[in-house]
Formats: structure tokens, sequence, C-alpha cells
């Protein structure tokens, strides 16, 4: 475990660590250079770009052109407004309760006990309410609206976000807020003016883990949208034909769907993890 | 100094949030899951009492198929992805260059959506044209049968899975060994411990505990599947991979079979939470 020589060992982890990266990778490198040949090349075993196939850009102009560009680009909006509104919607939500749990005392319930209820609701399984979500829905008359889809994913992401703003107010401080309080501050003033600006980083932390979830979430908005709503994950289940599977126009469309999570990922990737394992992992 | 009555101006708008779009859907599906309410057809909603559950546990089959599947399905992918985490953590846990390009690089699979994963594979796979079948055809091994032949589909989930989640496994633990103290290992070196010995007697016991807590959040996780099924096999052939997920989404929103949809959701529901209280009791601990 020393630095810098080379051992036997250290050769080991090299070869391991390209091997699986290679195994990781391989499905979205496919991905993408099948997303630039033609449909007549689609099937080949070609790999190598401008080498052994010539690039083709028409799984881009019938994906993004005129015979089903409307429906992407309609696709690649409501995810953005479904994402980004659901996310600023559950870290309102959240930082609030986050914050309630951490720099006050409930009595009745004990603190913990409310997170931990708090927490559960993260870990029921969605088709549980989907089928009620369904009829709350039809009855208010919101089936294939943003709006529908919006509370459900509020409601899917609020747990993990109450749970992680209060690791984040938890390292926080306590005596900045308690001189402004001193000085006449009221606590929601002590909130919005110094423990949210203080806890910035980790906000945008949770952010980026909620639009990720909220964009990758597929069961809500296949049961709550026909046409108006659809996001891209339901557009690439969409593909799916009678005649098969097109892969040129599957992969054009996965990479659309794919790219945006990923680059959140990897700017948020500390975060990550913390999210993925509901805080218990702090890198 | 701080108002008593404010801190209820914190907690409730969360909280009531939950209540009404967590806690009273799921009151309002337990009520539906003793009705008879077959919308598809012209039938009324019926009162049964919990008839909807005894056929659940009696009658029906597929059921008992498809929670036998994702058991087996949890249990085969959960200890692959624990085992192949813990080695290459074990391997990469080393003064690694290019450590952070190496770590957005494991995430892309979890980070990717679940549906375009399973889509790519499901190309990956394609019996006919996908690049698996040709690769393992040059390599003279004849392996077509794998989406059709009901005893191998299982088998190409669970490796879609292994693909997508043994990253989770590995970072998680990789994160857990090196905020480990150098010095423990140390004196262990200068006593003359074997890399193995130092893995076995020193690492792996203080690794148990976070072992415990990512198998769990796994298994959870694992526990729904869905989109894997939707995007890859759909259930089939015949019911071989139909998860309780997609059992239950089948018979909700493709038979219509509001009640018993509800039903076999509220089963699926307390099994999940009796797992997620073990996983909540050690989360709360760490708080």
């Amino acid at each position: 475990m020393k630095k810098g020589r080379i051992t036997g060992f250290s050769v080991l982890a090299w070869v391991v660590l390209v091997l699986f990266s290679a195994w990781t990778v391989f499905p979205f490198f496919w991905g993408a250079i099948t997303s630039f040949k033609s449909p007549g090349e689609q099937y080949t075993t070609a790999f190598l770009p401008l080498v052994q196939f010539r690039p083709s850009t028409y799984a881009w102009q019938v994906v993004l052109g005129q015979a089903e560009g409307e429906r992407t680009r309609q696709g690649l909006r409501n995810s953005v407004l479904i994402s980004s509104l659901s996310s600023l919607l559950v870290l309102l939500l959240g930082s609030f309760a986050g914050y309630a749990l951490v720099r006050f005392r409930f009595y009745r319930w004990k603190n913990k006990n409310i997170a931990s209820w708090i927490l559960s609701n993260r870990m029921f399984p969605p088709i549980a309410v989907a089928i009620p979500f369904f009829l709350i829905m039809r009855t208010l008359r919101l089936l294939d609206t943003l709006l529908a889809i919006i509370m459900a994913h509020t409601v899917y992401n609020l747990p993990l976000a109450v749970w992680l703003m209060m690791d984040f107010f938890r390292e926080l401080p306590e005596e900045v807020e308690e001189a402004a309080l001193i000085d006449g501050c009221s606590s929601f003033q002590a909130f919005f003016r110094i423990a949210l600006p203080l806890s910035l980083p980790g906000i945008v932390a949770v952010y980026i883990l909620c639009f990720i979830f909220s964009w990758n979430e597929f069961l809500f908005v296949v049961t709550l949208s026909y046409r108006k709503t659809m996001t891209m994950p339901v557009i690439i289940a969409g593909t799916l034909t009678v005649r098969g599977l097109d892969f040129w126009k599957v992969s054009a469309l996965s990479l659309l769907a794919i790219t945006p999570p990923v680059v959140l990922a990897a700017l948020a990737s500390r975060f990550l993890i913390r999210g993925l394992t509901l805080g218990a992992i702090k890198e | 100094m701080r108002k008593e009555a404010t801190k209820f101006g914190f907690l409730l708008p969360g909280l009531l949030y939950l209540m009404a779009m967590a806690v009273f859907p799921l009151i309002w599906s337990l009520t539906l899951s003793l009705h008879r309410w077959k919308a598809a057809t012209a039938a009324p909603r019926v009162f049964v009492g919990i008839e909807n559950f005894l056929n659940i546990f009696f009658r029906d089959p597929r059921f008992w198929n498809s929670l036998r599947f994702t058991v087996l399905y949890v249990a085969i992918v959960v200890s692959v992805e624990l085992s192949l985490g813990l080695l290459l953590a074990y391997i990469l846990n080393e003064r690694i260059r290019f450590r952070n390009f190496f770590r957005v690089l494991f995430l892309l699979p979890m980070a990717a959506p679940p549906i375009a994963v399973a889509f790519t594979w499901r190309m990956l796979l394609n019996p006919d044209a996908g690049i698996v079948v040709k690769i393992l055809n040059s390599l003279g091994l004849n392996m077509v049968r794998w989406l059709t032949d009901a005893r191998l589909t299982p088998f190409v989930l669970m490796v879609v899975d292994i693909w997508e989640w043994t990253p989770f496994m590995f970072l998680g633990l990789l994160a857990a060994m090196q905020s480990f103290p150098v010095s423990l290992y140390d004196a262990a070196q200068v006593d003359g411990a074997s890399r193995l010995q130092i893995f076995w007697f020193i690492t792996l016991p203080l690794l148990l505990p976070i072992m415990v807590t990512l198998v769990l959040l796994r298994a959870i996780d694992a526990f729904k599947l869905f989109e894997l099924v939707f995007g890859i096999t759909g259930g089939g052939p015949g019911t071989s991979t139909e998860s309780l997920s997609y059992y239950t989404y089948t018979v909700g929103f493709q038979y219509f079979d509001l009640g018993y949809a509800c039903a076999l959701s509220w089963v699926f529901l307390v099994i999940v939470l009796i797992m997620a209280n073990f996983l909540l009791k050690r989360l709360r601990k760490e708080v």
C-alpha cells in the first residue's frame, strides 16, 4: 500500500479497473454509436465511426426533425418542467420540515420518530400509491396534466429531501441564528436570512438529486399521462412497436434522456452516493 | 426565545403534504382492497371483505410465482452485487489516480433513467441482431434462446441489474473503507499480518455495519423491480419474469381489476415495510 511503487497488486488493480470501466461504459458507448448509424447499418457490429461505418444523422433527423421532432421536444419540455418544478416544491417543503426537526423539539412524538416516519415514505413501493393516485387525479380531472405528475414526484422525493436537509442544518452553528433571534429576528427571518443561505451547497445538492430522480421516474408518468404530458422515459418506452425495436431511434432518444441526469450526477457525484444511501454514507 | 407555535409553521406544510399524498392514498387503497371493482366492466363496486386477500393467498398461483421470482431475484442480485462490490473496493482501495474520473464513470449506470437502461440492454441482447449475441456466437456459444426460454430469462434480467447496481455497493464500500484510519493497518503490518489476514480480521469486521445497511437499501430497492421487466421482457416469456410490481401494475392498469390490484399492493407494501423497518432502525442510529 505504499505510494508510487509498482507491485503485482497495483498492476492487478489497474487491470480490474480498466475491465470494470469497459463493462460499465460499453452499453452507453454502443447506444451512442448506434444513434449515428443509418437504418441499414443499425444491426451491424461496426463500432468505429468513420473507420468502419460512415456516421449518419438519419436518427437525429427523424427524432428532432419534421417526423417526430414535435413529440420529442414536447417530451424534453415536459421532463424539464416536471423535474425542475417538483424539485423546487420538494426543496421548499423539505427544507422547512428539516429545519423544524433540527432546531425545535417536538415533545409528543419525538423528533426522531417524526423523521423516521417521514423517511419511511421513501421506501414504500410506488405501485402501491399509483392506483389511488390515478383515481384521485381522475376525480380531480387532472389526468394527463403536468400538475398531477409534479404532485406525484414531489411526494416521491420529499422524504429524502427532509432527511438530507436535516444533515445540512445540523452542521450549521446554532449560535449565529441565536444571535439574530436576540437581535429581534423572527424564527422565519432567521431561517430565510441565515440558515438557508448558509446551507446553500446542501440545497443545490438536494435540488440536483431530486431533479435526477424526478427526471428518471417512470411508473407515475406512465400511469398518469397519455399524450400531452409524456416525459422522455415514457417516449422511449413508446418506441416499442409490434414490428420490434428500431435500434437507431431508441438509441437517439435514450441519449437525449440519459445526458441531462448524467451531467448533473457528474457535477454532484459526492452527493449522489449520499443520496442513494439515504445519508448512510457521507463522503 | 423561539416561539413554540412557529415550529409547527415549519413542520406542518411538509407533513400535511405527506398526509394528503401518501397516507390518504394508502388508506383509500386499503378500503378499495376490500371491494370487488373491475373497472373495465360496468359492474358496480361491491364490498367483499377480505375475499381479495383470500384469493391472493389461496387461489392465485400467479401471485406466488411473482413473489418467488422477486425474492429469488433480490437474493441473487444483492449477493452478487455485494461480493463483486467488495472485491472491487478491496482491490481499488489504493491511491488510484484519476479517482474522481472513475467515480463519475461508475455512477453512470445509476444516474441514467432505468427505462433507458432497460431499452439499451434490450437492444444489446436482441436475439436476432444484438451485439451480445453476435459476440457470443463468434465465440461459439449459441445463446440466442435467452429471451424466449423461461429458464434463462430471469438470469438475463439479473445480469442487467448487476451491471446497473454493482457500482452502488462498490462506491459505498470504498467510501467506508477510506474513512478508516490508516493507523489500524500499520500496527497489523508491523506485526507481520498478511494482506488477507488484515482484510479478514480488520477490514471486514469494520465494514460489517455499513454492509448490512447497504444490503438492506439495495434489497428494498431491488424488491420494487419494475422498469427492467417493463423494458426488457414485459414479464415474459409466460410469467417467468413477472415481478410483484409488474404483476400489480398489470392487474391494475391493464385488467383494471382495481380492488384486487389494491389488495396486491397492500400485501407488497407490508413485505417492503417489514424490510424498511430494519433499515430505518439502522439509519436512525447514525443520526
